[in-house]
């Protein structure tokens, strides 16, 4: 968002506001559910449930196979990166992620509902939306801006498996605080 | 690997979550959270970069917080059952050297349209830090009847 730093942060305000209701293209992996990210993802927290590492175990359960752990998204769900999901946000042609004067980013709550499993072997689908942002001061800059992103994600057979609503902010560096405070 | 199945007859109000577990923050785990979530942002992993922010030092991301609470869940709810809705806040940073506890409390136990729910109270917390990050999580479970 360096391209933005010139403005104010109330003129990169009213361009963000413009944008809510902003929905990207829809974008399907182009891979399947996989199992080694699956086998990645539970290993950072020593998950050893074998419905989403065991084959065998997983087709004598109501599933038939391995699915996806429940909040295993964006890095796996997406098939690519969080970089890479970031860059699908800002596509200049459907952009739903709003331009923001600080670099910083960090996430504050996410609301996540879940109607299907997801099997090795499905392909998925997501679209995004920009459902709000705003400016509240928190500690660290007096003009923090605040977004709420919508992910829905359905699978081959166009049903909806799962949508997350991602609450995060993005807040300026001390420097860059200070110098607009003096400016 | 066989695990165990949770009814919802099983379920009182109240009770805790018995899932509970705790992790250290330690190199290894920061280095497993950049693995599993493919999450490369620097406030995550580089000290440096942390620290320009604002912040006290790296901490764990949203991704590596729904793996260790999603664990948490399905380890008690059993192959049968299902998480159905769940919210997270990040109120405060699990920080890098810290000792995070994941922890549960039931707080509700219903019938609604036949589909038999419970909902809990679930966070992760420090000892430093107290809770860092309260979840609210309803899941679905079998029943006997």
């Amino acid at each position: 968002m360096s391209q933005t730093k010139k403005r104010t942060p109330e003129e990169i305000l009213e361009e963000a506001r413009a944008m809510i209701g902003n929905e990207s293209r829809p974008r399907t992996d182009p891979y399947p559910v996989e199992y080694e990210p699956i086998r990645r993802y539970c290993i950072m927290v020593d998950d050893d449930n074998p419905l989403f590492l065991d084959p065998e175990y997983a087709s004598n359960t109501k599933y038939g196979s391995v699915i996806l752990p429940p909040f295993a998204s964006f890095g796996i769900m997406s098939g690519g990166s969080p970089q890479q999901m970031a860059d699908y946000l800002t596509d200049p042609e459907t952009p739903v992620m709003p331009p923001h004067p600080g670099e910083f980013v960090i996430n504050m709550a996410q609301e996540w509902e879940w109607f299907k499993p997801v099997k090795v072997g499905d392909h998925l689908t997501m679209k995004g939306r920009l459902a709000d942002v705003y400016m509240k001061p928190i500690r660290l800059d007096p003009k923090t801006f605040w977004f709420t992103v919508e992910m829905i994600f359905s699978n081959q057979h166009g049903e909806v498996v799962c949508v997350v609503r991602n609450i995060a902010l993005s807040h300026r560096s001390p420097e860059e605080v200070a110098a607009d405070q003096s400016g | 690997m066989k695990r165990t199945q949770l009814y919802w007859e099983d379920v009182q109000v109240d009770q805790e979550i018995p899932t509970s577990y705790s992790m250290k923050l330690d190199a290894t785990r920061m280095t497993l959270q950049v693995s599993g979530t493919q999450d490369y942002y620097p406030v995550h992993h580089d000290r440096d970069f942390a620290r320009a922010s604002g912040v006290p030092d790296v901490f764990v991301n949203t991704g590596f917080l729904g793996a260790a609470l999603g664990r948490l869940l399905t380890d008690w709810i059993g192959p049968e059952g299902w998480l159905r809705t769940f919210r997270v806040e990040m109120r405060k940073m699990n920080l890098f050297g810290e000792t995070m506890t994941l922890k549960g409390k039931v707080t509700r136990k219903y019938v609604q349209d036949g589909d038999h729910y419970v909902d809990a109270d679930v966070w992760c917390e420090t000892e430093a830090q107290g809770v860092t990050t309260p979840c609210k999580a309803t899941v679905l479970l079998p029943s006997r009847g």
